[in-house]
């Protein structure tokens, strides 16, 4: 039975692709100037790994694993082609921020990734909660580091100017490295603490359950 | 024959294949529907530089020159004249500069104002592309910003072409992309060129 739950918990928090796996490294630091800019790569990355996902679980039987990979990038680059296609006729400013790196997802790991070890061994609707919940983790995070860096370095939100002082490190390479840093440290923090307290909370469970079971038996005798 | 269609390298070539064909099948039929063409990508450009077409009343009546024209420097791809309003009319033009990196070319959409006088200036440049992320990156408003010259003819006339060589007067360079650098100032310099043969009373 699919644990749909767990699923998303891993998609955004347990196995967050960009903080908690650290992959698809390159457009996270280089795209992360501007908030919009994370949601603009965050969104497309997120079509992607969905349309991907669907169509892979839906051949998993069908392509030998001998070719599984060349398949899995045929596959990938369709949709990345598709992606490139429509924001170049509707949303040319995206197209333009997004730019190189549009064409670049194809080989972002985090696609071939979850094709290779979730959708090619899941059902459909599984493999496509797992690319919905993995984009929208890699989405978040890449918001939050962009919100970050666009506040500190260039004192403003989405566009939208706020005030004057500005540290130009943050809209710098070594500012998305720096950046980039803390919020694995953080992530990795308030993640700890929180698979901590679970930890303690289904350890009492257990105890409880025993000192009950303990209790019937002497019950019984 | 069956064990022909059983082997497993026909299977995997059958499968890519496949693959391929619906794949390519369906881009060329996307293509087709989401297929941007010249003259909208020409009306986004426009707008970039002067504004929404609406607001300021810019109008452009097309190519002014469909022959692409070559120079030492590059070569002008398309030349358009705009009307921005009553006043003040502008030249734009498409220009590629040679000697980029590893002999590339940049384009620039440089955008020359008539003023009443009959003195042409280079109001604003705009890189023609999508490669901000590369090294085109470090060409920066300040380096377009040293392409708005007072009058473009006398630059012509002086034989005052933009240039990477430091410490000359009519230097334009970016430390760490000198070469993409200077492939942009030869899209200028055509622009010059162009302006010094035709417009040179």
């Amino acid at each position: 039975m699919t644990n749909f739950r767990k699923i998303a918990s891993d998609g955004v928090i347990a196995q967050n692709p960009s903080l908690k796996l650290v992959l698809g490294t390159c457009p996270t630091l280089a795209l992360t100037t501007m908030a919009m800019n994370g949601i603009y790569m965050g969104l497309a990355v997120t079509f992607v790994l969905i349309c991907s996902n669907i169509l892979v679980s839906l051949l998993r039987k069908v392509i030998p694993s001998e070719v599984r990979i060349p398949a899995f990038v045929l596959i990938i680059a369709t949709f990345v082609t598709i992606v490139r296609l429509v924001l170049d006729k509707l949303l040319p400013a995206a197209y333009e921020v997004l730019g190189l790196y549009l064409p670049l997802i194809v080989v972002n790991c985090i696609i071939l990734a979850r094709a290779e070890s979730f959708a090619s061994k899941n059902g459909v609707i599984a493999s496509a909660c797992d690319g919905l919940f993995m984009g929208i983790g890699f989405t978040i995070a890449l918001t939050l580091m962009g919100a970050f860096r666009e506040i500190l370095g260039s004192g403003a939100i989405f566009g939208i100017h706020l005030w004057d002082f500005s540290i130009g490190f943050f809209a710098s390479s070594a500012g998305s490295f720096f950046t980039y840093g803390i919020f694995i440290a953080l992530f990795s923090l308030i993640e700890g603490s929180i698979s901590k307290k679970n930890k303690i909370k289904n350890y009492n469970k257990l105890v409880e359950s025993k000192r009950l079971s303990d209790f019937v038996v002497t019950e019984e005798n | 024959m069956k064990n022909f269609f059983s082997n497993i390298w026909f299977r995997c070539i059958f499968t890519l294949l496949t693959i391929v064909l619906i794949s390519g099948g369906l881009l060329s039929v996307l293509n087709d529907l989401l297929y941007v063409p010249e003259e909208e990508r020409t009306e986004r450009a426009i707008q970039s530089i002067y504004g929404d077409v609406e607001d300021f009343g810019v109008e452009y009546d097309g190519e002014t020159s469909t022959k692409v024209l070559e120079y030492e420097f590059g070569k002008i791809e398309k030349i358009y004249d705009v009307q921005a309003d009553e006043e003040n009319s502008y030249i734009l033009f498409k220009a590629t500069g040679n000697q980029g990196y590893k002999g590339g070319t940049i384009s620039l959409w440089v955008s020359v104002k008539m003023s009443e006088a009959g003195i042409y200036s280079i109001e604003k440049t705009l890189l023609a592309g999508f490669e901000k992320q590369t090294l085109m990156s470090k060409l920066n408003d300040a380096f377009y910003g040293n392409f708005n010259l007072q009058d473009t003819v006398e630059t012509y006339e002086n034989s005052y072409y933009f240039t990477t060589n430091p410490g000359e007067s009519n230097s334009n360079l970016v430390s760490g992309a000198t070469m993409s650098a200077r492939a942009a100032n030869n899209a200028v310099n055509c622009v010059i060129t162009y302006l010094g043969e035709n417009y040179n009373d």
